[in-house]
């Protein structure tokens, strides 16, 4: 019998549970007049969790369909877009970095590279005077821009 | 009696709010009419803003309730005219409105929704002018106790009416409260699930929490539908957006009866726009379609989810602003932003800030007038936006995202988080979960253990305190009736017909 997605969901979740509860329990609660303290409503949420889980593995539901390998990579590019345009975000800046994301995630959902680098370049620009200059939001300038100035 | 509002259209006609409300309604029905951008997303996208503009609790507040009621309206226009509901609430607007687009009737459709849209607003905001007062007259009595029987109720009923997978809905609501538990109790002092990581000591943010789960897991879903037909290649001619007397007067009941029936709908917890919507379209079906036209472009078809829809977005409010508890997944978002002004939704908000509570509705009665005089002319020019290639969306929300939440916290940190939980969220959507619960969950949780954990101080570790009083059992029982009924009335109705 193949798992169903939701099976294995209600696996975690009950893994989940669990830890969530050992966890409530190893707090160590000061004395206090709150006859309740910070474990019950975990502990209780956490048995919730998993009885609804034990449900979903006995009488497992629908899922949408997942991405195949071509879907799987795009979704990958854009995760790792993100990731890089937040690691670089204060290291570079707002305007590079929003300029190499943007065209990045403008080339993954199917923009010509020069459709993508247009709308890179435009929207860093557009949106940091819209943002720095319009609405006053400090943005990072980046660390290789302070030497300069 | 009806001070507050007076006091709120004061509020409301002030220059910056009533500007407010414009810049508001234009942008929530850009953000509506974005493919496959629905009003939650549209609000988590668009609050940061409120926040940078420093605004006053009652502005923002006005402010994000307009960009909330103009991204219903905004809604329709990928529904009439692609076929595309942009969010749950819209999917019965389809049914009807898409064949009129295809009969070439695109501008009469679009015309004849945004008057539907009026009227349902305009019922459920008389409605909620009406009923809050009186209902947080009665919400005063609540303590603690009856204040956590009522959101057990609030989880029962969203669990039964929201999403089509009850199991999963409370699950999602569980994970919500869960996720509100992160960060130090308030009443020890005991950090919880911090895993001693100083950013998480103030809990899980919540405009990272909302940006992450509804905008990045977005971007993400978005990438799907980009290798379906996109919008740009299917526009159908548009027309003249006007609307004959003549159409209106015929729809005329349909608008009134599907209003109220929203604005109702509305009002219980955790039942949004999407079931006004659906009850409305199947009770006006029953009721007004004789020649079975239905489902073909019946402009009737379409007026009454159109109506119920902002009838109930309207109606989501009643509860939201007497008992701070929040009929839909926006609302919950709205409650949040107004938490993060320290000021938490309830019985005493009329009495005590009726700036905030009169401004609001004040301010409802006025974008929903805003709206409509936008949204006749201007409905060409909302559907252009429907051409804009995902290739220039997506890009722009990644940036409103990243700069939202930047501009907040001034650290990355909080920007590894938002992105985990936009993973976190698209997981969730792909497994089938609807998200309205786990927002409300996020937000409903730290208020419903506060109140327990008062309820059980004040009698000493008693828990009969909680089923006490006439009003908590009662709210008890409601609760039991919602999750049971459903799952025995139909072995009864079976038992009873093998018997005949």
């Amino acid at each position: 019998m193949k798992l169903a997605a939701d099976r294995l969901l209600g696996i975690v979740l009950i893994g989940l549970a669990a830890f969530v509860a050992v966890q409530a329990i190893k707090l160590e609660v000061p004395f206090s007049y709150d006859p309740v303290g910070p474990r019950a409503f975990p502990l209780g949420l956490a048995i919730l969790l998993a009885a609804l889980a034990s449900v979903l593995i006995v009488k497992p539901g629908t899922n949408e369909a997942w991405p195949g390998r071509q879907l799987g990579v795009k979704l990958l590019l854009v995760l790792v877009t993100l990731l890089v345009y937040a690691l670089l975000f204060t290291k570079l800046g707002f305007i590079i970095t929003s300029l190499l994301a943007v065209t990045s995630l403008s080339r993954i959902f199917g923009a010509s590279w020069g459709k993508a680098l247009l709308t890179g370049v435009l929207m860093a620009v557009i949106s940091y005077f819209l943002f720095a200059h319009a609405l006053g939001i400090s943005l990072p300038s980046g660390y290789w821009v302070e030497p300069l100035l | 009696m009806f001070d507050f509002l007076i006091h709120g259209f004061d509020v409301a006609l002030s220059p910056l709010n009533l500007g407010l409300a414009l810049l508001g309604a234009l942008l929530g029905t850009l953000f509506g009419a974005l493919p496959g951008i629905g009003p939650i997303n549209g609000i988590a996208i668009l609050m940061p803003l409120a926040y940078t503009l420093g605004l006053p609790a009652e502005s923002a507040l006005i402010l994000l309730a307009a960009i909330y009621t103009g991204a219903e309206y905004g809604g329709r226009m990928s529904s009439i005219l692609l076929n595309v509901p942009g969010d749950a609430g819209a999917v019965m607007t389809t049914l009807d409105g898409h064949p009129l687009a295809k009969k070439g009737l695109a501008g009469p459709a679009l015309g004849l929704s945004a008057v539907s849209s009026f009227v349902g607003a305009t019922i459920a905001i008389i409605g909620l002018t009406l009923f809050a007062p009186l209902l947080a007259e009665v919400a005063v009595m609540f303590g603690p106790a009856e204040f956590f029987a009522l959101m057990v109720f609030a989880f029962a009923s969203m669990s039964v009416m929201m999403g089509k997978d009850p199991v999963k809905t409370a699950i999602g609501a569980v994970l919500g409260v869960l996720i509100g538990t992160v960060g130090v109790d308030s009443s020890t002092g005991v950090l919880r699930y911090t895993f001693g990581l100083p950013e998480l000591y103030d809990g899980i943010d919540f405009v990272v929490m909302i940006i992450g789960l509804f905008a990045i897991s977005e971007i993400l879903l978005m990438l799907e539908h980009a290798n379906r037909k996109d919008g740009n290649d299917g526009l159908p001619p548009l027309g003249r957006v006007f609307i004959s007397l003549k159409e209106v007067v015929t729809c005329k009941w349909t608008m009134g009866r599907s209003g109220l029936i929203g604005f109702i709908i509305g009002i219980l917890p955790g039942t949004g726009a999407s079931v006004g919507g659906a009850v409305a379209y199947t009770t006006e079906k029953r009721l007004s379609d004789k020649d079975n036209s239905f489902g073909t472009g019946n402009m009737r078809g379409l007026a009454a989810p159109e109506a119920a829809n902002n009838a109930s977005a309207v109606g989501s409010f009643v509860p939201m602003l007497t008992l701070g508890i929040p009929g839909s997944g926006t609302t919950a978002v709205l409650l949040g932003a107004l938490m993060l002004y320290n000021i938490t939704p309830g019985p005493m908000m009329f009495s005590e800030r009726p700036e905030v509570a009169g401004g609001l509705i004040a301010s409802l009665y006025i974008g929903n007038i805003v709206l409509l005089a936008l949204n006749l002319p201007l409905a060409g020019v909302f559907a252009r936006v429907l051409t804009i290639p995902r290739w220039v969306l997506v890009p722009g929300i990644a940036i409103l995202a990243f700069v939202g939440v930047f501009q907040l916290h001034s650290n990355l940190a909080a920007i590894y988080l938002m992105l985990i939980i936009g993973i976190f969220g698209y997981l969730l959507r792909k497994l089938g979960f609807s998200l309205a619960p786990v927002i409300l969950g996020y937000v409903l949780g730290g208020l419903m253990e506060q109140n327990l954990r008062r309820a059980l101080s004040i009698s000493g570790g008693d828990l009969g305190i909680l089923w006490q009083s006439g009003i908590s059992l009662g709210l008890w029982i409601a609760a039991l009736a919602l999750l049971v009924l459903p799952w025995l009335l139909p072995k009864l109705w079976q038992a009873k017909t093998s018997k005949a």
